[in-house]
This record gives structure tokens, C-alpha cells and sequence, in this order.
């Protein structure tokens, strides 16, 4: 079945669900409106075939990453001689639409079909709770924990929502764009 | 077998007690820093759970701030053990999104070196999963083979570990004529070592027990849990990437994909093996199909600012289903990279499985699964 | 044997001669510390790949007297090779306590020197001469396999150095480890 074939089929079902604007390039990148639709859409597409999740993440669409704490050398531009005027202005790029939202995506691959479909999401960087896949798919478990740890998204009906890479003793979620590190016993 | 609880010591008249253990982080079996906690009864494990993160660096985080080429350096160190697919699949998804397409050379020399490093992870893996169990000769015959290898591409871009080799447009530095006649000599030599390995490891009769038969996995249960690579196709899955959506030029080349029946140990352990004699033909028939030409693309500027936009590419690596996605707000570093890592949802199978199994055969069932912490944790 | 070596230096005060029988006493208990280091296998990154290649056939460690040896109460020195995240400082520290004395460190690799490549990152300690007191630092990403021989060369000329008359001490806990001269 081809791509279109099963954008008409989710359409039917599911009228409110768009093509996203900003496809993931080279796949089918479908866009829900509100969390409740995830599950039955992820249900829908795993009786069509797309029996494996493979990719859970999310993107903050804050603004450019706070710099303070990292290192990024004033002469960007190796090739440049020592005392030359730098090229690098802000890396932040003009007309990009940051806003204070984050993207989520699932990307459910059909093993026998070789096919495979992203479902993007976006939601409030605080306070929305979204429904974990855990449920219908088993590998969501560990994917979902490194978002929550990483970016704070709150899943719910997740059987272990804790930490899972960072120390428990760092405080805050280091992927957002407005993370500042705390300094803890191991800096100086 | 070794999956159910038979002589649980519960039943016995003697009072036993549980008692929690830590497998690592650091342990003699040599995957890195992984923590398992253990709640054994006996010999039997009760519960385990794995901790991980004992080696998270942040890379992703640290994308957003280095520029794209900066991000291949990092990109080395996921997988360290086989680089090559690293670098280039994080140069698939920039050449995504800068709408950069590399020379026929540079893909035909992308595919030598990332099948070549896949052999070179399999000898590795064969070695270190013979200490697992106890058998310390392979070790050193892999290693062997291993060093022949890595003195190839030292030959080549200097680096016995981490290349830097696949660049954004093609790659570092063209292959001369000695070295494809090296690598020629190095694929004749290899072929019969590896049924010098059959005869020491893949047929033996204890490495034989102890490994068929433990840590079955079912189709079924590979496909929910994301097991990707010779994990997935151990359980007779057929999903290669290589096949299933080609890149570099691989619908070129003729080879098999290896598939396991039962899903145990032993079938994980031969895909591998299997896998090995498959990029010994891929390599040969890249090094005779080798088209001239340039081998880096023009136009990839020296400070890459590609448009806004996303995108995603996945590799079969190593280990298996290696991904990347890239999302570009027009500024000189990455606004978001997530590395989809098959050592990740590898791992996670193990919380399930190991339940009811003995000691010995956790050790079994962890060096099956051939996970590498630099990916788990990133 | 610990209390005998103790006594030696004050028995042999007032002895004439007595000095040359603690400089051959030195030179024995030396011999045998640095020519048998046994080493922790304690690989945390990438250059545990290559201790392990050092390991292997070709650049075999056995012709030092080096052994891989995984419990750390039999284990003479400890390589740290790979990248010190924060969350493994504590079980490192433990592990360093563990092991007993005389006992070294070598810091294997960029990461473990300085945070090598991820020196901004939130979650890598920057060195692991924050934490544990090193002997010898070995530069590379990762550093060649015949780097580490050396390394453990230049540690077996810095055990040749230490005498009963300082009390056995190991040269960096007498002057401080980040002292180039010892």
C-alpha cells in the first residue's frame, strides 16, 4: 500500500489528522491535534501492519540553545588565519518560528511491508500529560523514560517514569533549550 | 529449559532468603559500564533490573552547540567499536538536509569500509564473547585478524579506533591502489579463518550447550520490544536495512542476509558469524565495481547551514538498526539531534527475559545481545 | 612483612653498613612490585577497546608481567580508560579504595585526563584527577595501544624510585601526584 493509500485511510478515520508541513524528509509525516488520538491511531496502524516502534523522541522549539556552560570557540572557521574577523554571527537563524512548544514524534515501521510512518505532535512544554505506548508496544518503555529524563515530558500509565541516564543527582532536563547546569560536587 | 523455574528452592523445607546483587558496573565481561541489579533465589534470578547511564556524555545536548562537521567527531564515539556507520550515518541525514549527494566513489568506498568494520566488530564480539563463557583462545585469534584490520585503516586515515573517515559529501581521502591490493590480500587470507573459528567456537560442543536453547526469543516479542540487527534476525525476522531500504548503493551488490530459526543464543552468535562471509562478498564486489571519479561532492561549504528542516537516516551498523534525526533551524549547529541507538532497545528486552534464568546464563544472554554502553548511553 | 619493612630503616640506623642493606632491600621489593603490576580490567569507553587490543596477541602485555585481574583486592593498579561520566565517579572512588596498597592509576585517553572531548558536557567529570590521584597520563583519542606499554614502562621507572627510608610511600603520596619531577 502505498503512502497515500494509508493517508486516505487514516483521513476516513480520523478527519482531523493533517499531513505535517514539515515532513520528515522522504517519509509519511502525519500530524495529530491533541494527545487522546494517539493511541487509537498507534492501534490503528498496528493492525495495519506497523508492528514496531522504533523511535520515540521530541523537539523544543524554545529558542536557540542557551550557550552558558558550553564552549564554542570565537573563531569558528579553522580555515580562517588567527585575527581575522570571524564569520559566525548568533547561530540562531532569522525567521525560524520559535515558540515555546515541543514536538514529539513516533515512528512506526512495518517490518513485513518495508514501510514506515511518523506521527508528530505538539504540545505545551509544561503541564501536558501524554498517553504512554507501553500499552501496544513494548519497546516505548525505555524510549519514553529517556524523554521524561532528558526533556521532562510526562506519560502517563507508564509503569517505571524515572531517570534513567542522568545522575540522580542532577536537577532539571538538559535537552530543553532553557537548561542552565547547576553546578554540583563535580565542577568547579 | 533454563527459563523456567523448576527446583524453585522456595518449596524446600530449608528457609532460603533472597539476595539482591550487582552485576557491574564494572564486571570481567568487558561491554563497559553496565549496572544490573539482581535479586537472585539460589541461582535463579527473581528480578533484574539494568541501569544505565553510567556512561552518558551528553552528546546530544552537545550536537546543538558544535557545528556539523564537529558532529561526525562525536558521532565516532557512539559505537566505538565499529565507527565507520556511525560517521556515516550522520553524514546521510546532513547530505539529507543540505541536499548534498556524494560521488558513485565515495558511496562505493562507504560501503567497503563500513562492511569491513562490521567484520571487524564481529571478530570483536566473537572474542569477547568467548571470555564470557569461558573461552579464552578465540579471543586471541580474533584479535589477530582484528589488528590486520585496524592496521588497514590506519593505513588509510590514520585512526586505529575512531575514524572521522566519512565526511559530509563523500569521504576524507581517496583509497590508493596498494591499499584496495592490501585489502584484496587481507579477504583472501580471511576466508579460512573463519572456518578456523567454526572449529573452535561456532561447533563446539560446550560453547553448543551452553548457548542453544538459553535466552529464546520469539519472533513476536523481537519485532514489540525494537530489537533490530542480528538480535531481530536471530529470531527469524528478515529486516536488514541494507535490503529493506538500501543506501550507498547497496542494491547493487549481491549477498544473503543471514536468519536464525529458534531465537536462542547459538542462533544470535551464528547470524554474526554468518554475517562475516556476506561482507567478505559485498567488499569483493565493491572493490571490482569501484567507479573512477571524484570522492568528496562540491559545494559542501565549510560551515554547513543547511535550510530548516528535518530529516531522518538509518544504517544497518554493527549492532543493528542505527538512526538519526536531524532537525535544522538555518544556524551552524544541529537544533536537534536524536540518535536512535539499536544497543538502547537491545537492552531493554533484558529486564523481561531475564527472570527464572540462571547466573550463567544472564552472562550468556548479555554477550548474545553484543551491546556497546557508548550507544546505550550516548 | 609490612611491620618487618616498617622496623628495617630504624634497626639499620646505627649499624655500619647499614644503608646498604636498605638500598637492597629497596631494589628487591621494588623488582618485584613493578615487574608484576597487575592491573584492574577497567574499561569504561573506547580506550578499553584498545587496553583490550594491548591485551591481545599482538601487543601482548604478559611480556611486562602485566595480568588482567577483575576483582580489585588483587589488583595492583588501576587504568582508567574511557570517559569519567558523574554518575560513575562514586563507584569509581569506591573501587579505588578498594584496592589495597601500594596501589596506582593511570589515566588512559583524553577523556580521562582533562574530559577530553565532552569537557563542556553536563554529565563528564572533568578528569579523573579530580577524584582519585593519578601516576602517569597517557595522551590520545584513543591513545595507541603501544602508548599504554609505555605508560606502564614510565610507571615501573617511578616504582624503581620509591625507598623504605620514606616509608614505602608511592611518589605521589609523598610529593602530590601532580608533580612532573617525581
Amino acid at each position: 500500500m502505498t503512502n497515500d493509500d494509508l493517508f486516505a485511510k487514516i483521513q476516513a478515520r480520523w478527519p482531523a489528522v493533517l499531513k505535517a508541513s514539515i515532513p520528515v524528509k522522504d517519509y509519511l509525516t502525519v500530524r495529530i491535534a491533541s494527545p487522546d488520538e494517539l493511541v487509537p491511531l498507534a492501534s490503528f496502524l498496528r493492525d495495519e501492519g506497523f508492528d514496531m516502534l522504533d523511535m520515540l523522541t521530541a523537539t523544543d522549539h524554545l529558542g536557540p540553545v542557551n550557550m552558558s556552560g558550553f564552549i564554542r570557540q570565537p573563531n569558528f572557521n579553522p580555515f580562517l588565519p588567527e585575527g581575522a574577523t570571524p564569520e559566525i554571527e548568533s547561530a540562531a537563524s532569522a525567521g525560524y518560528p520559535y515558540r515555546p512548544a515541543m514536538d514529539l514524534l513516533w515512528s512506526f515501521v512495518s517490518v513485513a511491508n518495508k514501510n514506515r510512518v511518523i506521527v508528530r505532535l505538539e504540545i505545551a512544554r509544561q503541564g501536558v500529560r501524554v498517553p504512554s505506548l507501553t500499552g501496544l508496544f513494548k519497546s516505548a518503555d525505555w524510549q519514553e523514560r529517556e524523554n521524561f529524563d532528558l526533556l521532562g515530558i510526562q506519560y502517563d500509565g507508564h509503569p517505571n517514569l524515572t531517570k534513567i541516564l542522568t545522575p540522580d543527582f542532577l536537577q532539571g532536563h538538559p535537552l530543553r533549550k532553557d537548561y542552565v547546569h547547576i553546578k554540583d560536587r563535580f565542577d568547579e | 529449559m533454563s527459563n523456567q523455574v523448576t527446583n524453585a528452592p522456595s518449596n524446600s523445607p530449608v528457609k532460603t532468603d533472597q539476595l539482591f546483587i550487582n552485576l557491574g558496573p564494572q564486571h570481567p565481561s568487558t561491554h563497559g559500564v553496565l549496572r544490573i541489579g539482581l535479586t537472585i533465589e539460589g541461582e535463579i534470578i527473581i528480578k533484574a533490573v539494568p541501569d544505565v547511564g553510567y556512561l552518558h556524555r551528553g552528546t546530544e545536548k552537545l550536537a546543538e552547540v558544535r557545528g556539523y562537521h564537529h558532529c561526525v567527531v562525536l558521532s565516532d564515539r557512539w559505537d566505538y567499536v565499529s565507527a565507520m556507520p556511525n560517521n556515516l550515518v550522520f553524514c546521510l541525514a546532513a547530505e539529507k538536509l543540505l541536499g548534498v549527494k556524494p560521488p558513485p566513489r565515495a558511496d562505493a568506498l562507504r560501503v567497503v569500509m563500513c562492511e569491513t568494520n562490521r567484520i571487524a566488530s564481529h571478530l570483536l564480539f566473537l572474542g569477547t564473547y568467548g571470555i564470557d563463557l569461558g573461552a579464552f583462545t578465540p579471543f586471541l585469534y580474533a584479535f589477530r585478524e582484528r589488528e590486520m584490520i585496524l592496521d588497514l585503516f590506519e593505513m588509510l586515515c590514520g585512526a586505529r579506533l575512531t575514524y572521522n573517515y566519512i565526511r559530509l559529501g563523500g569521504v576524507m581521502v581517496d583509497v590508493s591502489p596498494e591499499w584496495t591490493a592490501r585489502l584484496k590480500e587481507f579477504v583472501e587470507y580471511f576466508k579460512p579463518r573463519l572456518d578456523e573459528y567454526d572449529t573452535l567456537l561456532t561447533y563446539n560442543p560446550i560453547f553448543m550447550s551452553r548457548t542453544k536453547g538459553v535466552g529464546l526469543i520469539s519472533a513476536k516479542e523481537a519485532v514489540d520490544w525494537a530489537l533490530s540487527g542480528p538480535n531481530l534476525r536471530g529470531s527469524g525476522v528478515n529486516y536488514d536495512v541494507r535490503k529493506h531500504e538500501p543506501y550507498c548503493g547497496y542494491e547493487q551488490y549481491d549477498f544473503d542476509v543471514p536468519l536464525g530459526e529458534t531465537g536462542s543464543c547459538w542462533d544470535r552468535y551464528f547470524c554474526r558469524a554468518q554475517e562475516m562471509r556476506q561482507s567478505l562478498r559485498i567488499i569483493e564486489q565493491a572493490l571490482a565495481k569501484l567507479p573512477e571519479g571524484p570522492f568528496m561532492a562540491t559545494g559542501v561549504a565549510k560551515i554547513p547551514k543547511p535550510a530548516a528542516g528535518e530529516a531522518y537516516a538509518h544504517v544497518e551498523a554493527s549492532r543493528g538498526d542505527l538512526g538519526i534525526y536531524l532537525a535544522s533551524d538555518g544556524g551552524i549547529s544541529p537544533f536537534r539531534m536524536h540518535v536512535r541507538a539499536p544497543s538502547f532497545a537491545n537492552l531493554a528486552i533484558l529486564q523481561e527475559k531475564l527472570t527464572g534464568m540462571k547466573i550463567s546464563d544472564v552472562i550468556a544472554l548479555l554477550g548474545s545481545t553484543d551491546i556497546v554502553l557508548g550507544e546505550v548511553d550516548r | 612483612m609490612g611491620m618487618v619493612l616498617e622496623k628495617l630503616p630504624g634497626l639499620t640506623k646505627g649499624l655500619p653498613g647499614g644503608d646498604l642493606v636498605l638500598t637492597s632491600a629497596d631494589y628487591l621489593i621494588d623488582l618485584g612490585r613493578r615487574q608484576s603490576l597487575w592491573p584492574m580490567t577497567f574499561g569504561l569507553a573506547c580506550c578499553a577497546i584498545e587496553m583490550m587490543a594491548s591485551y591481545a596477541s599482538r601487543l601482548d602485555f604478559d611480556r611486562f608481567g602485566v595480568i588482567p585481574r577483575a576483582s580489585p583486592r588483587q589488583a595492583d593498579v588501576m587504568i582508567v580508560s574511557g570517559t569519567v561520566c558523574k554518575k560513575m565517579a562514586e563507584p569509581i572512588l569506591e573501587i579505588y579504595h578498594q584496592m589495597p596498597e601500594p596501589r596506582f592509576v593511570i589515566s588512559m585517553g583524553s577523556c580521562a585526563n582533562c574530559g577530553g572531548p565532552y569537557y563542556d558536557s553536563y554529565s563528564v567529570v572533568k578528569g579523573i584527577d579530580r577524584i582519585v590521584p593519578v601516576d602517569v597520563y597517557i595522551a590520545g583519542c584513543p591513545p595507541r595501544p603501544e602508548s599504554l606499554q609505555y605508560a606502564v614502562v614510565k610507571l615501573q621507572e617511578k616504582i624503581a624510585k620509591m625507598s623504605l627510608k620514606k616509608g614505602l610511600a608511592t611518589p605521589q603520596q609523598e610529593k602530590g601526584s601532580r608533580d612532573i619531577n617525581v
